[in-house]
């Protein structure tokens, strides 16, 4: 078997007395989408946080293609795209600009060719010069996205990419996520839809209080618990019930 | 070697101060030309001349470097701040940017901004007064060195800073009492020993005097106190600065 893409070992986070994880290990496999679900609170964004390099870790280590995020975060930067839970803009520039200068904190100059691929799968097309201020709500999740992916990540981390967003532009994102793992990058996604592990992830893991509850294969997983739905499952692992899409 | 990331995080702070040309240099180039009819023209024809200089030429330095400061500081400390209420600081922390490049970006910008307001004020009055500059490196050394020590003051201010109004703080009860209080408009002989005393205890009065020197030929105290006093400052900034970025304190969870 390859080398894990992401390698996580003992990975703790705390706040004063909060434990916001406890201790996690877990491999990424190249070329998967990994669902990473929990409810609210329950350490997921801190997780992505640390290997992203947004946060520190308090103990443990985070390795993203065999190499340490802090002492080597240059490079592992380079390999790693962030879509953040929440939206965030600058209202001075266009989303052409946007793009142009996110490309290049990455030392990367975006080509025209990848600038068109990117406005085109994400429908912006049309709002190449319009300023990031007069976009729309989903059209700002999407200059988002966008932005994540103008180095060419070979992991892309999306922390709650659908929190909010209608049916439509849901199950677009989805199909793209599935588009993005065929042409071969690695997806971590974070969720506390049960629909949107099931319907996205090839591996499915269940974190609560900082604890990774289970990590499985989602065939097999589904498989095992002989014809029980994830939602049982879930339920009885993290004691309650998430709400489901809406 | 300077990357590309470098180089687009500067040009993005740069074109940002310049996208509201009306904010960054329109309202200090009206505000300093309004001290200088007020105190230079009006008033200065009232006073005498200091230590030989009219006082419509004796308040340039100052004003310039009052300018110069001011907008160095409010550059880097608005942009900073800004991004980290908007969350677009994600998109430089979670780039391969290094500490050094990103304190160097925010930095420059706002000496850029600090100068063209501190040129555009000695453009204006210049009409007034005239353009000589006793010694021209000095003054370009002297007003840098001043912008840097304040850019990087800004950044660390916006890492601290929570709310808006802290982010004023600084320069509302530093920046406007030390350099009105640092003999902008007035010599230090002109004061009692008493008052004299208090100027001579604040870093801006160095730095004005300085600069005076540099542009006039003339000032109160060593022209090399002033030099040497922002160098310290710019470098005792920058390195505050760094170590704060560094530590990801109020950045990075
Ligand atoms: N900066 C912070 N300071 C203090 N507590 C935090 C901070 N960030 C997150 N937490 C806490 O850590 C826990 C995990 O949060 P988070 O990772 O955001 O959860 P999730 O993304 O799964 O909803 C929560 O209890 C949250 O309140
Ligand atoms: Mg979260």
């Amino acid at each position: 078997m390859p080398e894990p893409v992401v390698q996580i070992r003992g990975l703790t986070k705390r706040y004063g007395d909060l434990v916001a994880l406890g201790g996690v290990d877990l491999d990424i496999r190249a070329g998967e989408i990994f669902g990473l679900l929990g409810p609210n609170g329950a350490g997921k964004t801190t997780l992505i946080s640390i290997v992203t390099g947004l946060a520190r870790a308090t103990a443990g280590e985070a390795r993203v293609l065999g190499r340490d995020v802090v002492r080597d975060y240059r490079f592992t930067r380079r390999h790693v795209g962030l879509v953040p839970q929440e939206i965030n803009f600058d209202p001075f520039f266009t989303v052409e600009e946007s793009l142009r200068f996110q490309a290049g904190y990455f030392d990367v100059r975006l080509t025209e060719a990848r600038l068109t691929e990117l406005l085109t799968a994400l429908d912006l097309t049309a709002k190449r010069h319009t300023s990031a201020r007069a976009l729309s709500g989903g059209m700002r999740r999407r200059l988002l996205i966008a932005k994540a992916l103008v180095h060419e990540p070979k992991v892309l981390f999306l922390d709650e990419p659908t929190a909010g967003v209608d049916v439509e532009l849901r199950r677009a994102l989805w199909a793209y996520v599935r588009t993005l793992r065929d042409r071969g990058t690695t997806v971590v996604l974070t969720t506390h839809y049960l629909e949107e592990a099931e319907a996205l992830a090839d591996r499915i893991g269940i974190i609560d209080r900082g604890l990774l509850r289970l990590v499985e294969e989602k065939t097999a997983l589904m498989a095992r618990s002989g014809g029980r739905s994830l939602e049982e499952i879930y339920v009885e692992l993290v004691g309650r019930k998430e709400a489901a899409a809406p | 070697m300077i990357s590309l990331g470098f180089r687009t995080l500067l040009s993005k702070e740069i074109r940002r101060f310049l996208r509201v040309p009306g904010q960054t240099l329109a309202t200090p180039l009206l505000t300093t030309t309004l001290y200088f009819i007020v105190f230079g023209v009006s008033i200065g024809h009232q006073l005498r001349e200091v230590g030989g200089v009219p006082y419509a030429r004796f308040i340039v330095p100052g004003l310039v470097l009052m300018g110069v400061v001011q907008n160095a500081y409010l550059n880097s400390a608005s942009s900073l701040f800004v991004m980290k209420l908007q969350g677009t600081i994600v998109d430089v922390l979670v780039s391969p940017l290094s500490y050094a490049e990103m304190l160097g970006a925010f930095v420059l910008a706002a000496v850029v901004r600090g100068l063209l307001v501190g040129g555009i004020t000695w453009a204006v009055a210049g009409i007034f007064t005239g353009f000589e500059v006793a010694h021209p490196l000095l003054a370009l050394a002297v007003v840098t060195l001043a912008a840097v020590a304040f850019a990087a003051g800004g950044v660390a201010s916006a890492i601290w800073a929570q709310t808006f109004e802290q982010v004023n703080f600084f320069p509302t009860f530093f920046i406007l009492p030390l350099t009105f209080l640092g003999g902008v408009f007035f010599s230090v002989r002109m004061l009692s020993p008493g008052l004299a005393a208090v100027a001579r205890a604040n870093p801006v009065f160095y730095m004005v005097d300085g600069l005076r020197f540099a542009v006039l030929g003339s000032s109160d105290a060593s022209p090399w106190a002033g030099a040497g006093l922002v160098f310290l400052l710019a470098a005792g900034a920058l390195t505050a600065a760094y170590m704060l970025l560094r530590s990801g304190w109020r950045l990075r969870g």
